[in-house]
């Protein structure tokens, strides 16, 4: 536990707080009005008191749009890593406990699914979907499945080789209860270290996705589509851009450091 | 020889499901190839006349037996964005890609691999700490991100590079290099400061073993420990993630390609998802993953060149 008490679990663990909560009150504390006011004779202003990080083309606030952002961003990249791992859990553990022909067909599959770039993945998804919040979620959570299926599925085979699942096994323990009791537990520390550099992942990809018009939808904010909306004004208000890029970049590095933090604890085989 | 054998049977098979995976993907689309010829507020009866001609209302497996055998006989059928057949349009953006994934990966190990080393003969003093302060920022932005900085600051700011279009290497190399010079930088960086971590760890680890000790026991210089004996031992797997960085290089390119419009196989890609071009839609993405795949693979047998200790078998 000691791992956290450094300056980069610290801050790491601080920023990824600060971000979740954001993400759950700024959306019930920042009026709608703040969010969605459009000050016309401040189109594009820099940062003034009024406004501290500034306004976008429509003259809405900056600070107000990049707050409820985070929601949108949290949202899509924590539900579409937890459908990664849902699915992406009995896949691994079917193929590293049972191994054999079932492991040869699923992961051989899998190693298919990983010659397509995630983001080209995501965006493919998401095209034929249909771009909006919930198709976005699905979408990203089907690109990263294939890498998730993989490392549990390492973890399992792993774990399935010890003497105490041996043991286990020469007492009887039937399939099912082995997978519950001995393989789940002993793998968890692994998913939780990917889980949290997937989700670092997901931020990027859902700003990706959104920068493209391919993710979130207008009027739902996020910072993806505020960058891309940033891209026609980039010349008279740069802050546009730098804003919720600034938000994208803090975020996913609060969840790198927390995440290689994570992996010195929990996961000591591996170094970050 | 057999190994030989044994792995091009493997291509093969992963080629095959490459396809079915990217007919499946495509083909659960709620529209079809016929209204997008037509529109939505075509004649029903005109369109359904267009989908028995087209074959649409054929069994799936025949559509993809159909698709297939175009794929393999040359033909890839015509893009309807762009009204012109998908075969060589996807070649030519092919080539117009292959110079900034050349660039930015060139870019990416000329510098990760020295600052990793840096960083890791520094260990835990404030080389290492810069070092790796600057990739674990590098790998937290987005690559459009720096993308928008570059323009800002060399297109924008300096005028020293134009921010969009794309020249053919054929026509002026130089102003070819000059257009790719920025996209390939905003997908280098991110890859360098991936790649910097990567060497740091792999560094650490060789330089903490015991025959790093007899070689500096032995009174070698620090340069050879590090570079000759060190590096030597390293640089397999660095190479290894960065060929694995190939699949992640060709998912970025569709952002930055875009943002920079470079008309290569990311910004066609896009354009086909944009308009649900159908059919170019699959091309592209057949053809991408077909590359990282072979990318991959390459990069596989070149390791078994570079250290003579994995043998074919």
């Amino acid at each position: 536990m000691r791992g956290f008490l450094t300056p980069k679990g610290l801050i790491g663990a601080a920023i990824v707080i600060i971000v979740l909560a954001i993400a759950v009150f700024a959306p019930l504390i920042i009026p709608d009005k703040l969010a969605t006011a459009m000050d016309m004779r401040a189109r594009l202003s820099g940062p003034t008191l009024a406004h501290p990080f500034g306004t976008d083309q429509l003259g809405r606030d900056l600070f107000y749009r990049v707050m409820l952002g985070a929601r949108t961003s949290v949202l899509i990249a924590g539900s579409a890593v937890l459908m990664s791992i849902v699915i992406g859990l009995p896949l691994g553990i079917v193929s590293g406990y049972y191994g054999g022909v079932i492991d040869n067909v699923l992961m051989r599959l899998v190693d298919t699914l990983l010659s397509f770039p995630a983001l080209l993945l995501a965006l493919t998804i998401s095209a034929v979907l249909g771009p909006n919040l919930t198709n976005t979620i699905i979408a990203i959570g089907i690109a990263f499945t294939p890498f998730l299926a993989r490392i549990i599925r390492g973890e399992a085979l792993r774990v399935a080789q010890m003497p105490y699942v041996e043991a286990a096994r020469a007492a009887g323990t039937t399939d099912a209860m082995m997978i519950v009791r001995h393989i789940l537990p002993n793998i968890m520390p692994a998913i939780i270290v990917q889980g949290t550099i997937s989700l670092a992942f997901a931020i990027l990809a859902e700003a990706g996705l959104s920068f493209l018009g391919l993710g979130t939808q207008p009027p739902d904010a996020s910072w993806g589509l505020m960058i891309q909306a940033s891209r026609d004004y980039l010349d008279v208000a740069p802050w546009t851009a730098l804003v919720p890029g600034a938000a994208v970049a803090l975020t996913v590095l609060g969840l790198n450091m927390f995440g290689d933090v994570l992996r010195d604890v929990l996961d000591p085989r591996t170094t970050s | 020889m057999a190994y030989l054998i044994n792995r091009l049977l493997s291509v093969a098979l992963t080629l095959f499901l490459i396809s079915v995976i990217t007919f499946a993907v495509t083909n659960i689309l709620p529209g079809d190839v016929a209204m997008m010829i037509m529109g939505t507020q075509s004649n029903p009866e005109a369109l359904a006349g267009l989908r028995e001609s087209l074959g649409l209302n054929d069994p799936q497996i025949v559509q993809y037996g159909r698709w297939i055998g175009g794929i393999l006989t040359g033909d890839w059928g015509t893009s309807l964005v762009f009204k012109e057949p998908i075969g060589p349009l996807i070649a030519q953006k092919v080539t117009a890609s292959a110079l900034i994934v050349v660039m930015s990966m060139t870019i990416a190990l000329v510098c990760a691999i020295p600052l990793g080393v840096w960083a890791a003969v520094h260990r835990d003093r404030w080389q290492d700490g810069t070092a790796s302060t600057a990739a674990l920022i590098g790998v937290s932005l987005p690559d459009f991100f720096w993308g928008i900085m570059l323009i800002l600051l060399f297109a924008r700011g300096l005028g020293w590079l134009p921010s969009s279009g794309f020249v053919h290497p054929a026509d002026d190399f130089t102003l070819a290099v000059r257009h790719a010079f920025l996209p390939s930088l905003a997908l280098g960086l991110g890859l360098m400061a991936h790649l910097t971590r990567m060497t740091r760890a792999t560094m650490t680890g060789i330089l903490g073993q015991e025959f790093i000790r007899v070689a500096r026991a032995k009174g070698l210089s620090e340069r050879t420990v590090v570079w000759r004996y060190g590096l030597a031992n390293a640089i397999g797997p660095v190479l290894t993630v960065a060929g694995l960085q190939v699949g992640y290089l060709f998912g970025s390119i569709i952002v930055v390609e875009s943002l920079f419009n470079y008309t290569g196989m990311g910004w066609l890609t896009y354009q086909a998802l944009l308009n649900r071009d159908i059919p170019l839609i699959q091309g592209s993405v057949f053809v991408i993953a077909a590359v990282v795949m072979l990318a991959n693979l390459a990069v596989d047998l070149l390791y078994t060149l570079i250290d003579p200790r994995i043998r074919l078998a």
